[in-house]
């Protein structure tokens, strides 16, 4: 036959005449120092995590009127702003990692009044935390709390930024992973944070040993590794003629199905060497043990090199986890709703505990020129709305963690009460160092990032 | 809550349009545009239309709705592979399914595979191939001759056969070509080597992993698409058994049986006949009812001794068992679900529900009926439904009352007005029942338009604790458990199982959600005359729930779709 189906590509990393040819350079030989560290420190290029917690805070006078008849206390905004704030109850776990934090922001895209519900924090305040635009209102439904995304999460805008990995793209654009199963519903943005498009959500990986297995346990048989990697040429020709056929928004599915396979090929093509990982481990229950060992494989995978972008949903959104170890009797939900505040705030403390071990197995390791992960990262810790009693959107919980490779200023609070969300976004993609006149959509565009954020 | 909390409250609510908050009927959506609008539609109270002919394909004035474009579930993927390739096969973990509007094929129809989600079907297709072709015995029963040559006329007419399968129709001269060339490129170090990559190829193209059904215009209406016979052939087999079409049915395509009613009827009932419609049917009420949500659920074992680790699974195995009972022994009227003293327990449902069952154990379920002078009568007495809808220390009336209006009787609950607090059940007086916390619903305005509307039916179950227990006192309190379904009045949940016995809508909300599954979709307001017939036809049936699925099987609104494009 005259025409080859591997002709979509060019040969020379895939199969000719069954020999293998021109594969990538083994990783590690490339990019570590002989005491299995990088070697280059800040040049490496930024990390963007971003850290998902569920059910926002324990309400207090900020957050509405009906909340300031509770007379509780606010013990998650510092009392004072700029450099060197003294760090509140609940930001006191994350002390050593120097957090930096916007207080008093919230959302500022509009609300279509149909169909209605679409101000409730679940919908409106996840959606702008983790997209800068609102949800999109045609498709929502909220007695079934259906909704979706009108765009992609931060996670995924970053690890896909043209100007964020260039021509040097890692194993992988992104890693989403998790930790509590417990689940709202089980479908939608209750099942995932991490969104690429509209209907088009990477659910997350909740159990530690497949995340080893697809971060370490790469396939050694070369010569078939790239046959199977010149197959999927045939698949994506074979997909061509039903393209066609489709209406529009199937064809844009099979068509995103089909990008995943050119991923998935030059992954399969980059296979010549694993990044050395820690053993195999075992689920466990208890979240923050389950984020201590799932940080501890995210940090691996960052410090070769497997990846620069990550996100990690601790709980789901309006979370049903059963706190029974912090003596909470009811899910997190309904503890919120049926207004018990003490154990909302046990909740909230035990949330940024959690956040401080990740970011602790970030930190731990570091090269020879003294840089750790955390040097380099940008994590940014966000929730859903303010509280979970009303489901306040006013004063968000935004935090930026990390030195960003010199870009970002660690340990500054900034109070903006009423202040546009999205300054966040802005502030946390200048710290990566992507291109970013405006972010926010839809009555939330701001071109402002927070004062005193960026170096 | 405080008192300065509550005029804010009524402050806001003063704004709050006191609109009545039932609305019957079901939402409608123009299916693959995701474009969704909520609408209002009658109740059928007075019963739909019955003079159609009961054996023609039906409702000829229906428009029928869009094609979508349903990724296999993941049962669906795993069954369509043992079949392709026999059993014994290594896992295959694939992306989870989801259920939006309660069913995996809408989630399957909407959602967008993610990478992660590609990779494993990838890996899949490797493993699966290298655990047959790695095996001589098995790829030879598989392929059925020994290659010789790379691409010679064994691999081109196995590619064709097993193609065929894959694809659920016959390959097009282009695609058995590719194959071919494939199985040829790739045969290293043998022949074997390129046929097991071409198999491996075919499990991860979107034909064998999406079902596509796209329909040929249809002769006599131009505004309408006819599915093919291939086409009806992985629609019947997917609703019917959860799998790809078997020898049978693709031999009945090929006969061109599946162009008539007939046919199809031939082939429906041949697979409801089959062991195999027993899951399918599980799969389809487990989805209906909502019935994942009891699992993982928990409770104090100090306040619910009796709600052990395992109760959650055998309060669900008791609710299959009850299903497959009146489905498939009985053969009777499916709505008795809801109102039959019949039920299967086994020990620690018995403790549960403190009744005697000879014979139970923790691994046997046995038939009982409920006492007749007990508190139990139907599904909704029953420990799944009285657990999944209630919190971990507490009753909550107002979810069992959605479930009814939502689940049973399909009536759309809108979403409380905004800022208003939502739950106004916060721990305030001792000895409160939970009648009293909720009469907070009925007093203030902005809450009461719809809370007459959820919560008297779920006050019918105030005698069931959050365990399912049964009980007399609440917080030292004697329990009232009176309330009432749309103005009717009734003594407790027994009285409500009496009423749904001959409530129309009851069924006509099965058939309307066994639509939306087997459609992979909402209905459109188009459908309406659909939905009305197949309820109808539902009716003569007696309510014999595998009737409703032939008429479903063989009607117009399943066999058609919308020409063009959804607006």
């Amino acid at each position: 036959m005259a025409r080859t189906f591997l002709s979509r590509r060019t040969m020379l990393r895939g199969v000719t005449g069954g020999a293998t040819v021109g594969l990538a350079l083994p990783l590690l030989d490339a990019m570590l120092d002989g005491n299995g560290a990088r070697a280059d420190g800040l040049h490496d290029g930024p990390i963007f995590g971003l850290f998902y917690w569920a059910n926002g805070m324990p309400w207090h006078a900020g957050h509405g009127a009906l909340q300031a008849s509770t007379g509780q206390p606010d013990l998650w905004t510092p009392a004072a702003t700029g450099p060197g704030y003294a760090p509140s109850e609940l930001l006191t776990p994350l002390v050593a990692h120097q957090p930096t934090v916007a207080t008093g922001l919230t959302p500022h895209t509009e609300v279509p009044q149909t169909p209605p519900g679409q101000e409730d924090g679940h919908m409106r305040g996840f959606m702008v935390a983790l997209t800068g635009d609102r949800i999109r209102p045609e498709g929502f439904d909220h007695p079934s709390h259906t909704l979706t995304a009108l765009r992609p999460s931060l996670d995924q805008f970053v690890a896909k930024h043209p100007e964020f990995y260039g021509n040097d793209l890692p194993r992988f654009r992104s890693l989403v992973v998790g930790a509590s199963p417990a689940r709202f519903h089980d479908y939608g943005h209750w099942n995932a944070i991490s969104y690429n498009g509209p209907d088009s959500l990477n659910q997350p990986i909740l159990d530690p040993a497949q995340l080893y297995d697809l971060l370490f346990a790469v396939p050694q048989d070369l010569p078939t590794v790239a046959r199977r990697a010149a197959l999927l040429d045939a698949v994506i020709e074979d997909a061509d003629g039903l393209k066609q056929r489709l209406g529009m928004v199937d064809r844009i599915r099979v068509d995103e199905h089909l990008a995943h396979l050119d991923e998935i090929q030059r992954r399969l093509e980059l296979t010549s060497a694993p990044c050395l990982g820690p053993s195999q481990p075992a689920d466990t229950p208890d979240l923050l043990v389950k984020t201590q060992i799932m940080g501890n494989l995210l940090g691996v995978a960052l410090g070769c090199g497997l990846t620069r972008v990550f996100s990690f949903m601790l709980t789901s959104p309006a979370s049903t986890h059963v706190f029974s170890n912090l003596g909470v009797a009811n899910d997190m939900h309904s503890t919120c709703h049926a207004g018990e505040w003490q154990q909302v705030r046990d909740v909230t403390h035990y949330h940024m505990q959690a956040f401080a071990l990740l970011l602790d197995e970030l930190a731990a390791g570091v090269d020879p020129t003294g840089t750790s992960l955390m040097d380099r990262a940008v994590v940014f810790g966000t929730s859903e709305y303010g509280e979970g009693w009303q489901h306040s959107v006013a004063e968000m919980p935004a935090l930026l963690v990390g030195g960003g490779g010199g870009a970002l200023q660690r340990g500054v609070h900034v109070r903006d009460p009423g202040g546009n969300f999205s300054k966040v976004h802005v502030t946390l993609l200048r710290a990566l160092g992507l291109d970013t006149p405006s972010f926010g959509f839809n009555g939330g565009e701001t071109s402002d990032a927070l004062p005193g954020f960026l170096v | 809550m405080t008192r300065s909390g509550l005029e804010v409250l009524i402050a806001v609510a003063a704004a709050v349009a006191l609109a009545a908050c039932q609305q019957d009927g079901a939402h409608a959506s123009a299916g693959d545009d995701g474009g969704d609008t909520a609408q209002t539609q009658g109740d059928g109270d007075g019963g739909p239309d019955t003079d159609d002919d009961p054996t023609g394909a039906g409702a000829d004035d229906a428009i029928p709705g869009p094609r979508v474009l349903p990724r296999l579930t993941a049962v669906q993927y795993r069954n369509s592979l043992v079949a392709l390739l026999g059993p014994d096969l290594p896992p295959t973990p694939v992306e989870p399914d989801t259920n939006p509007y309660l069913f995996f094929t809408i989630g399957a129809s909407t959602t967008t595979l993610s990478e992660l989600g590609t990779s494993q079907y990838e890996e899949a297709a490797d493993r699966v191939t290298h655990a047959v072709f790695d095996d001589p015995t098995r790829r030879a029963a598989l392929v059925g001759c020994e290659p010789g040559l790379p691409g010679d006329s064994c691999v081109a007419q196995f590619l064709a056969s097993f193609g065929r399968r894959a694809y659920r129709r016959p390959l097009t001269a282009t695609e058995h070509a590719r194959w071919l060339e494939v199985s040829a490129q790739l045969a290293d170090p043998d022949a074997w080597e390129g046929v097991r990559l071409a198999v491996a190829g075919m499990l991860q193209s979107p034909h064998f992993l999406y079902r596509v059904e796209l329909g040929t215009p249809d002769p006599e209406d131009p505004t309408r698409l006819r599915y093919t016979g291939y086409e009806m052939a992985s629609r019947l087999s997917f609703l019917l058994w959860d799998v790809m079409p078997d020898d049978a049915l693709f031999a009945a395509a090929d006969r061109g049986d599946l162009d008539d009613t007939a046919g199809i009827r031939t082939e429906a009932e041949r697979m409801l006949a089959d062991e195999r419609a027993r899951a399918t049917v599980q799969s389809f009420f487990a989805q209906y009812l909502d019935l994942g949500r009891i699992e993982g659920a928990t409770r104090d074992p100090v306040a619910y001794p009796l709600f052990t680790l395992t109760m959650p699974d055998s309060m669900r195995a008791e609710v299959e068992l009850l299903v497959d009972d009146v489905v498939f022994r009985e053969h009777g009227d499916v709505r008795s679900i809801f109102s039959t003293r019949r039920t299967f327990v086994n020990d620690e449902l018995a403790a549960l529900y403190g009744i005697d069952a000879p014979g139970a154990s923790p691994i046997t379920f046995v038939p009982v009926e409920l006492p007749e002078d007990g508190p139990r009568m139907g599904l909704l007495t029953l420990g799944a439904f009285l657990t999944m809808n209630a919190k971990q220390t507490q009753t909550s009336p107002t979810a069992r009352g959605k479930y009814i209006r939502e689940r049973v009787l399909c009536q759309t609950v809108p979403p409380p007005p905004p800022e208003v607090n939502t739950e106004l059940d916060a721990p305030s007086g001792e000895g409160e029942t939970m009648r009293e916390k909720l009469a907070e619903h009925r007093l203030n305005p902005a809450c009461t338009g719809c809370h007459q509307f959820i919560d008297p039916p779920g006050l019918l179950f105030e005698s069931f604790d959050a365990a399912g227990v049964f009980r007399e006192l609440e917080n030292g309190v004697p329990v009232d458990s009176s309330g009432d379904l749309d103005g009717i009045p009734l003594a407790d949940a027994r009285g409500l199982a009496e009423l749904l016995r001959d409530d129309p809508r009851v069924g006509r909300c099965m058939v309307t959600q066994l639509f939306r599954h087997a459609q992979g979709r909402l209905d459109t307001p188009d459908e309406a005359p659909t939905i009305d017939d197949l309820d109808a036809r539902f009716v003569a049936a007696d309510h014999r729930f595998l009737d409703l699925l032939v008429e479903l099987a063989t009607h117009e609104g399943f066999r058609t779709a919308l020409a063009q494009e959804a607006p």
